[in-house]
């Protein structure tokens, strides 16, 4: 069939930016053992960040990736030592609640500084299509897709040979052991929040010129994000960016076999039967999800 | 002593300027007010303040023509977030504030709501918006709605498919091949669900597609694909905004070619976000909306005329734009049809304001819109007198095209063609 | 805040306003501040005494919202009967969640709990054949007790005084009594309760499917009081999130926390709006920023909620008798 190629090409566009999204959640609960709620009102901040550069600067989205970072990581650093620090040795419940607050008061404040309307970074380029072997995809769509491939790259690498990389393994293995070992566990929540909010913040600056941005549009991509970080067991990176595919691929062809009704649907059985099926997810460890550390 | 004793005189000089001031702001006798109810925070308050803007210009209007029953017409204000706020409210409109009549409420999940509690509390309720066709049909007395429902919405599009694009399109209604596309709200849902009937039973269009969608969703990839392999010669997609622009963009990408686009409504297409968004790549599409740039004004009847001039007036002094928008007609056009009925009452109890709207008689030209006026006994305006007018993007602007006797401008691409043809 | 004189009071307030107050408006503010605390209460029962933190109880909410008006639209039953059946379906999804429970902890628990309010909600938005789909139910309204139709605000203060009393007994059953200790030990450390015996899992699956069919009650009686159901209201996270919000902020695990909680909230919203309405309706929006700042707050400086947090402080004022 024709229609393959272009619903395989399309998996892949939304899968990669789900994997940005996702790479940071799983990261923080990975390293803190902590749920992010306000994960999607970051995404729809980031979009806000590459909406006024654009629209009082003049600057493109991708300068904004590129000068903004700093901006972001600072911003993702500045709302742990605010409002999760205080909070990091209490209870699950108590954590969960911290992150709903917060997601509560983000989104509040967009509303009420830049109000529901919705906003548009009209790039010049933004209806570019790329056409080839029957398969279109839009400009934008795929620059997002490539560097949010270059940035988790980037990020495994981190992970893998830094110095700053391997302490946050070993805190995410075992965070007693870790701070016996001479490790400011302190610091290194830190850092790792600041670098899953970095990823989800610089999600939101590579999709602002393909979606519209309001303060709501955090929900409906971070639920999805939800989806695939249990699905590629919690704290597991590569999992969550293999099941940021699955899930797209789930939407994707499912929306064209079944109904686009249906799809939320679809992803969303899925959840509910992993959880109950394998709730470590794919590749997670068995157990972790009984004992909730 | 002396700074003291000036302080004082100054003081009380600048008191009875004041007082004087004051007295003199009301030129008409006392006040009347009313309950204004619309959502103006959470998801819904973009199209919200729209509404309450038209109610406001509207509002001035009236008050430099002789005010309501000869008073001056004054808003309270409600913020409908979501059904429970708008039963509260206008607990709070009627009890606190002692208005007899709420107006608003623009969606169909609030005005549900909004309507049971002003009925409970024996207060009129004047809707200007929203499109549930159950509104006025749950036997309350007071409830009235100057706005066709969403079966109106579907009635007209096909309508306008039937009698006009079909013989442009060179194909007999029973012909066409109709896709159905939609945001799936309640909104979406009542317009497509009406469309989908009339279509079929009075013309027997053929249905060559139906797709539900989240008007939050992230693709509509799959669902373009689908809709080429079923080949429509007409995309009736009722769109609720982001969604609009989404699937326009994707349509492009996928060279989706269909021969037109109808929409119906004051969102998606019928929104100046779809115009914002595109610049002149959004030529094509049409929807269903009240009047815009190219009415001929000189077709409504003479009162129609004049309001109708004033209005526009009035938006462009405040906003700036020569085109008012969806929001402002839906609410300025009822509010303006609650003063006539008000005067023609000359009273706002029940018994006899209902006699007043059952039997006024007014025909198509003659208010804001090129509306007329004939309520029928579920407190329904009737479809056929209230005009609605199919829109189409011409040049990255709403132009009206329909119906040809109420504008100079006609409708263009037919069939819309190439994707890069529309200049 | 030890004893029952706050809830006593609380309690006996509720009952003497409507025969005082005449304006419908703060008639209807009671009735929400009774009813949100009572479904918020409910919530309490799970999320504060069982320690399972749900994040979709809006589930059952809107389970018990739509039984009541298919029901009463369709076949024109009782929604009382509604009631009951809305409480049976929500029981049986509270078994299914218990179940989950019983195999996720902590966050993997509330993530379950939003997909099951979301599935339902996008079951009711597309079943247009039976719930009407995204337009939702507007309730017939027809006047009587038994059709729960009932326009006087005072009458129903106090319909939902009884539910929000029975909600308080069983809340204040769950602290004294001995199933209470259990679930209190399951709720600080299920492990070291399972080994002493306590039949954690059943208890836990009790407690959840109780507080489902108890939030559905309430779904019911909101549904004939306001007279419109919309699935995206009714199932919607932000309507999950305000339940815990009235036990959390008021005070978790105990029973009169969710009471002052949605009392403490609804009067914030209602006199914001009130004040700033249509002028400064931007500024109304403020009411979102203060709940998620206090919440954020609360669960640094009292993470007990508010009514615990006073007490400990009245507490701390210095005793003139020696303590021990």
């Amino acid at each position: 069939m024709h229609a393959i190629p272009q619903l395989l090409a399309s998996t892949l566009l939304l899968g990669g930016i789900y994997a940005l999204i996702a790479v940071g959640l799983t990261l923080i609960f990975g390293v803190m053992r902590v749920v992010n709620f306000a994960h999607g009102e970051f995404l729809m901040l980031g979009m806000y960040l590459a909406f006024w550069s654009f629209t009082l600067l003049g600057l493109d989205p991708y300068v904004t990736l590129v000068l903004g970072l700093p901006v972001i990581f600072g911003g993702g650093w500045l709302s742990y030592r605010l409002v999760m620090q205080p909070v990091i040795h209490a209870s699950h419940n108590v954590q969960i609640f911290t992150t709903v607050g917060l997601s509560i008061a983000l989104q509040a404040i967009a509303l009420v500084l830049w109000s529901a309307d919705a906003q548009f970074v009209r790039t010049s380029y933004y209806a570019v299509v790329v056409r080839f072997g029957g398969v279109a995809m839009n400009l934008a769509q795929i620059a997002a897709f490539v560097v949010a491939v270059l940035f988790t790259t980037g990020l495994f690498a981190f992970m893998r040979w830094s110095y700053a990389g391997k302490i946050m393994r070993a805190t995410a293995q075992d965070r007693h052991a870790a701070s016996l070992m001479g490790i400011d566990t302190g610091r290194v929540f830190a850092l790792t929040w600041a670098v899953g909010i970095t990823c989800v913040g610089a999600a939101g600056v590579l999709l602002a010129p393909i979606y519209p941005v309001y303060p709501s549009i955090g929900l409906q991509f971070v639920l999805i994000a939800y989806v695939a970080v249990v699905l590629g067991g919690l704290g597991d990176m590569v999992g969550a960016v293999i099941a940021s595919l699955v899930v797209a691929f789930v939407e994707v062809v499912g929306s064209y076999q079944i109904g686009t009704a249906w799809k939320e649907v679809l992803y969303l059985l899925l959840f509910i039967a992993i959880l109950v099926i394998r709730p470590a997810g794919l590749f997670g460890q068995r157990g972790a999800e009984v004992i909730g550390t | 002593m002396r700074h003291v004793k000036w302080t004082v005189v100054v003081g009380l000089v600048a008191l009875a300027v004041g007082v004087v001031g004051a007295l003199q702001a009301q030129p008409l006798s006392g006040e009347y007010k009313i309950g204004v109810l619309e959502p103006l925070t959470g998801n819904l308050a973009a199209e919200g303040k729209r509404h309450l803007e038209g109610y406001e210009i509207v509002r001035d209007l009236i008050n430099e023509r002789g005010g309501v029953m000869g008073k001056k017409l004054v808003f309270v204000v409600g913020d409908a977030v979501d059904p429970t706020v708008a039963a509260s409210e206008a607990t709070r409109l009627a009890t606190r504030e002692g208005v007899k009549i709420i107006t608003g409420t623009f969606s169909s999940t609030l005005c549900g709501a909004a309507s049971e509690a002003a009925a409970r509390q024996n207060v009129i309720y004047w809707e200007t918006s929203c499109v549930d066709p159950r509104l006025t049909k749950r036997g309350l007395k007071s409830v009235y709605r100057t706005e066709i429902d969403g079966t109106g919405f579907g009635w007209y599009n096909v309508e306008f498919i039937a009698k006009h694009l079909a013989h442009r399109l060179g194909k007999k209604t029973s012909e066409l091949r109709i896709a159905y596309l939609s945001e799936d709200s309640s909104y979406g849902q009542s317009v497509t669900e009406s469309a989908r009937q009339r279509a079929k039973a009075e013309f027997g269009m053929e249905e060559v597609a139906l797709e539900y969608y989240t008007f939050t969703t992230n693709d509509l990839t799959p669902v373009i694909l689908k809709l080429k392999n079923a080949k429509p010669d007409v995309l009736h997609h009722i769109a609720r905004n982001q969604d609009a622009i989404l699937f326009w963009r994707q349509a492009r990408e996928q060279n989706f070619e269909v021969k037109a686009v109808v929409h119906a409504g004051a969102t998606g297409y019928g929104s100046p976000d779809f115009g914002k968004a595109f610049g002149n790549d959004a030529n094509g599409p049409f929807a269903l909306l009240e009047p815009g740039p190219g009415l001929i004004i000189e077709k409504l009847r003479p009162e129609g005329q004049q309001i109708e001039r004033a209005f526009r007036q009035a938006v462009k002094a405040k906003t700036g734009s020569d085109v008012p928008t969806g929001g402002h007609q839906l609410a300025g056009g009822g509010l303006w049809i609650l003063k006539l009925v008000l005067d023609a009452a000359k009273s706002d109890d029940p018994d006899k304001f209902r006699a007043a709207v059952l039997a006024m008689d007014l025909p198509v030209g003659s208010a804001i819109n090129g509306w007329g006026v004939k309520f029928d006994e579920n407190g329904q305006n009737t479809n056929a007198r209230v005009q609605h007018y199919m829109l189409q993007w011409q040049g990255g602007q709403l132009v009206t095209v329909w119906p040809e006797e109420f504008t100079t401008n006609r409708a263009k691409w037919i069939p819309l063609g190439a994707w890069d043809q529309r200049k | 805040m030890r004893g029952p004189w706050p809830a006593v009071a609380f309690f006996a307030a509720a009952a003497l306003a409507p025969l005082v107050v005449r304006d419908a408006f703060l008639l209807d503010g009671l009735v929400l501040i009774l009813l949100w605390g009572t479904t918020g209460a409910a919530w309490n029962l799970a999320g504060g005494y069982a320690g399972q933190v749900s994040l979709g109880h809006a589930a059952f909410f809107g389970l018990g919202a739509y039984a009541a008006a298919i029901l009463g639209t369709r076949w024109g039953i009782s929604p009382w009967i509604g009631l009951l059946v809305g409480a049976a379906l929500a029981t049986a999804f509270g078994f299914i969640l218990g179940f989950l429970s019983n195999r996720l902890r902590g966050p993997y628990f509330g993530l379950a709990t939003i997909a099951l309010s979301q599935v339902l909600l996008i079951v009711a938005s597309r079943w247009r054949a039976f719930t009407s789909g995204s337009e939702g139910i507007p309730v017939s309204f027809r006047p009587g007790f038994w059709t729960l139709g009932i326009v006087d605000k005072r009458v129903w203060v106090y319909v939902i005084l009884v539910l929000a009393a029975v909600l308080y007994v069983v809340q204040l059953y769950l602290e004294r009594s001995r199933r209470g200790y259990q679930l209190a030990a399951v709720r600080e450390d299920e492990d070291a309760a399972l080994s002493l015996g306590v039949p954690a899992r059943r208890l836990k699956v009790a407690a959840i499917a109780v507080s489902a069919a108890l939030t559905a009650v309430c779904g019911t009686l909101w549904t004939q009081y306001v007279g419109f159901v919309d699935p995206l209201y009714v199932f919607s996270v932000d309507l999950s999130v305000r339940f815990c919000l009235f036990a959390i902020l008021g005070g978790i695990g105990t029973p009169l926390g969710p009471f002052v909680g949605a009392a403490l909230i609804t009067i914030l919203e209602t006199s914001l709006r009130a004040r700033f309405g249509g002028i400064g309706a931007g500024l109304v929006g403020i009411y979102l920023i203060i709940y998620g700042t206090a919440l954020i707050v609360t669960m640094r400086v009292a993470p007990q909620g508010l009514l615990p947090w006073v007490g400990a402080l009245l507490r701390r004022r210095p005793d003139p008798r020696p303590t021990g």
